[in-house]
């Protein structure tokens, strides 16, 4: 009983603090989003990725597949261009005719369609990246996840290699390398 | 007077700290300027992509509190505990860890003991929480407990501890009535070079560790470790001076191998010995009927265990796992010695289009040796094999999208005290929209009979009668049959906020055949000398009780530098007894775990490379183990001056200068919990 009384007073003093405490969470609005920095990852990716003789088209598409966790950190990288190239955006409620896009991020919503996005995909020249728990594991090329508040990322090379994409030593030695057994 | 003053204290430092943030740049903006970089941020974007890769990786984001994957999609009531929260907890042995996780009741008996518990039935040997090391049990089934005194390797090495509360007997098997602790340590990859640290406290007054780290050819990764520790003992209010002191030296190593793209290898093993003090009550036959001795406990052991994986193909693999251990105890009253060999298949492949199937096979031989020091306690058999046979199987579907997800599932198992086990369950998980998660389940469980249940011959101090003397002793039952639980849960995940997520639990849990001590006629007794009556004591199954309570758990992450958590727990439990029961002791039962916990948490990021986190805990009282109500505040400043070096100085238990948070029971004596101060240093080199 005695303890509540103390309790009600301790809650009535942080109370009064709690503005100051709204205050310091407001001002610090500096540090980045996840997926705006993520979004400048898939940009900088794109630079050291090479994919196989192209249409001769300028734009490189990035296709969403499934939720959209970026809303609006795209903008990031809308404007900026590679090798003379801009990037365009698809949003992609289904995993249809992916083979269209560069690159294409595959949202978490789409865990259970994986292995089957995974299979489509065979030997396609398509950057795949994801951010979920075992992504580059079960197929994905590039998948991203977080270390002590950063953002890191693991490259699956024998992805890599039969979706016919080289990729940059540069790029693999900052990676986490995931290994997996071929398909039969 | 000294609670109020520490209390004010806090509130200072909250708000001088509020101003500190506000008045001085956050690390990572310092840095930047000093690189005299453009700071990327919400001002300006496109900045980032100015960025080179390796400055990317550097740049501190803020996320919503997402929990992994697999945590935010757990049909359960599961909390993670992070090797970060580990490190900026302050606490330096794994029981008193298990207090960051809501729902667990930690009560500390003595210098090297502990009773917890999850959703009730707590006590020294709390017979209804599994725990496991990387897949291996440490769950004795001598009194259904866990000797949490020797599960102490470094706390450097672990990479999550994942707590489960409410029954998983379906994956996991009997004994995992109220809950599974599940500590998995680090792969060797992720250990490498090397690390020393040490440290001193008042309690701690050393504490060593050495581990290094390497690479073997390409494609193994390997690490070995040294450690030792000295505490002294604790406080106790009362007449004898506790005998609590706890030191011990371990080393281990870890080999992790990938021969090949789909294999993967592991090789651990660990080796111990050392002393856990205590103070315990002996039965005399002659005035005055009792003493207190103080047995400076040996103990020593190791283990030894081999993993194989493969990976089929995405989302396929299977896994066989081997283990042998070996623990030595040598109490005063009664030595254990005991070998257990384990073998765990499993597998598991998606299947009939939305399914996923995980099947598995087990195998384990555990086998005792127990030598009785004194007449009061033995074993009846002294010496026992126990085998345990056991398979499950479970089906995960997902519907609607990835919405829904249904998991059923069962395991059987065969136990040489009661025969084939079943434990079913059945799990439902509803996403209804992004960041909301719906889950309920309903469980059975089973607690199969520890060998002190069936077997055990204890004594306890004997009273005078007109002229008799009267020995009470408890006999172990070999009919003694499991315990059964059946459990219905239900919770609620969401991220209501950007940076705010909360986490909610309702359980009830139905208990049958919960073990209880029947008074029987007494007898005669000529040996030991002088002749006495036994008053026998026989374990017996004749209660049960409902048990119904609410888990709640909040993470808000204000800015970058600063994260708050806080959870609270209530727990109600009601016990009844059999018509035939003379148990009456066993309706108190719910006085053996508080009513209510809650703990709060600040993790404040300073300049200048400083830590500032404080924890605030507060644990109902135990009317069955006159224990109070205590509120406990742990302090902890930690500072990296250079990348690979961090000191730290933590503070526990600062409110009180001792208090109890756990009684004595028929022969150990508790004490009391003194306030810590501990420093550590940690280098990596």
């Amino acid at each position: 009983m005695a303890f509540l009384n103390r309790a009600e007073g301790m809650f009535r003093k942080l109370a009064r603090f709690l503005p100051f405490i709204l205050a310091v969470a407001q001002a610090e609005g500096a540090s980045p989003s996840e997926y705006e920095v993520k979004a400048a990852f898939i940009h900088n990716f794109a630079k050291f990725v090479q994919w196989p003789m192209s249409s001769g088209s300028n734009t490189l598409r990035l296709c969403i597949v499934g939720d959209n966790p970026f809303a609006n950190a795209l903008e990031v990288i809308r404007d900026q261009a590679i090798d003379g190239k801009h990037w365009e955006f698809q949003f992609l409620r289904t995993p249809q005719n992916l083979d269209r896009c560069q690159v294409a991020f595959i949202s978490v919503s789409e865990t259970g369609k994986l292995n089957a996005i995974v299979e489509s995909l065979g030997g396609k020249p398509v950057l795949t990246i994801g951010d979920g728990e075992g992504f580059a594991e079960r197929g994905l090329i590039i998948n991203f996840y977080l270390e002590n508040q950063k953002v890191r990322f693991e490259i699956n090379p024998n992805a890599a290699r039969r979706a016919g994409l080289a990729i940059s030593s540069q790029l693999l030695k900052l990676a986490r390398i995931v290994t997996v057994g071929e398909e039969r | 007077m000294k609670k109020t003053r520490a209390l004010q204290a806090l509130h200072v430092s909250i708000l001088s700290l509020s101003f500190a943030s506000l008045a001085e740049p956050v690390r990572g903006e310092e840095e930047a300027q000093t690189r005299g970089e453009a700071q990327p941020g919400q001002n300006d974007p496109k900045a980032l992509t100015l960025l080179s890769l390796e400055q990317l990786m550097d740049v501190q984001v803020i996320s919503v509190a997402r929990k992994p994957q697999k945590l935010a999609e757990s049909a359960a009531a599961i909390h993670v505990i992070s090797q970060e929260d580990i490190r900026r907890s302050g606490m330096s042995s794994i029981p008193e860890l298990l207090r960051l996780a809501p729902g667990i009741n930690v009560a500390q008996f003595d210098g090297n003991k502990w009773a917890i518990s999850s959703r009730g039935f707590n006590e020294v040997f709390s017979s209804n929480l599994l725990v496991l090391v990387d897949g291996r049990t440490v769950y004795s089934p001598i009194f259904s407990g866990v000797y949490w005194d020797v599960q102490d390797f470094p706390l450097e090495d672990i990479e999550r501890i994942e707590v489960i509360r409410g029954p998983g007997g379906t994956l996991w098997g009997a004994n995992a009535v109220n809950g599974v602790i599940n500590i998995i340590t680090k792969r060797a990859k992720d250990t490498q070079g090397g690390l020393l640290t040490a440290g001193v406290g008042n309690i701690e007054q050393d504490t060593e560790l050495l581990r290094y780290g390497g690479k073997l050819g390409e494609s193994a990764h390997y690490r070995v470790y040294a450690k030792h520790f000295d505490r002294s003992h604790y406080d106790r209010a009362g007449d004898n001076k506790p005998n609590d002191a706890w030191n011990q030296t371990r080393s281990g190593f870890r080999l992790d191998w990938e021969p090949s793209g789909p294999d993967s290898v592991s090789l651990q093993g660990d080796t111990y010995a050392g002393t856990s003090g205590e103070n315990i009550n002996i039965p005399l036959l002659s005035s005055p009927y009792s003493r207190t001795l103080n047995d400076d406990v040996k103990v020593s052991g190791g283990y030894l265990r081999a993993r194989w994986q493969r990976t089929l193909s995405a989302g396929s693999d299977l896994s066989l796992q081997f283990y042998y251990d070996h623990t030595d105890r040598k109490p005063a009253t009664l030595e254990e010695s005991r070998d257990t060999y384990d073998l765990d298949f499993q597998h598991r492949f998606p299947w009939w289009g939305r399914h996923e199937l995980i099947w598995g096979l087990g195998y384990r031989l555990t086998q005792d040796e127990t030598i009785a020091h004194t007449f009061s306690t033995s074993f009846n058999p002294a010496s026992k094999a126990l085998n345990l046979y056991s398979v499950f199987v479970q089906d995960e579907s997902r519907w609607m999208g990835d919405r829904v997800r249904f998991i059923i599932g069962s395991k059987v198992e065969h136990n040489d005290f009661t025969g084939f086990q079943f434990q079913p369950n059945a799990r439902l998980l509803w996403k209804p929209a992004e960041a909301h998660t719906l889950w309920a389940s309903a469980s059975r469980a089973v607690r199969t009979p520890s060998r002190g249940e069936t077997a055990v011959r204890l004594a306890t101090s004997p009273f005078q009668n007109q002229g008799m003397t009267f020995l009470p002793v408890v006999f172990g039952n070999p009919g003694f049959r499991s315990e059964t639980l059946l459990a219905y849960e239900f919770g609620y995940r969401s991220e209501p906020f950007k940076n705010l997520s909360v986490d909610a639990a309702a359980f009830y849990h139905d208990y049958d055949h919960l073990n209880t001590t029947e008074a029987g006629n007494p007898y005669l007794e000529s040996t030991p000398a002088p002749a006495h009556f036994v008053i026998p004591l026989r374990i017996e199954n004749k209660s049960s009780a409902r048990v119904y309570g609410i888990e709640l758990e909040a993470n808000w992450r204000l800015n970058g530098n600063w994260r708050l958590s806080g959870s609270y727990t209530l727990l109600q439990m009601h016990f009844r007894i059999d018509p035939a029961s003379t148990d009456t002791a066993s309706l108190a039962r719910s006085g053996d775990s508080p009513q209510q916990q809650w703990q709060f948490h600040s993790y404040f990021d300073l300049p200048h490379h400083l830590n500032l986190d404080a924890a605030l805990y507060y644990v109902d009282r135990l009317s069955n183990q006159q224990t109070l109500a205590y509120t406990r505040i742990d302090l902890r400043l930690g500072w990296q001056p250079v990348k690979d070096l961090e000191l730290s100085l933590a503070g526990r238990n600062l409110l009180d200068g001792s208090h109890r948070e756990f009684g004595s029971n028929l022969v150990q004596v508790g004490s009391e919990v003194p306030r810590s101060l501990y420093a550590k240093l940690s280098w990596h080199f």
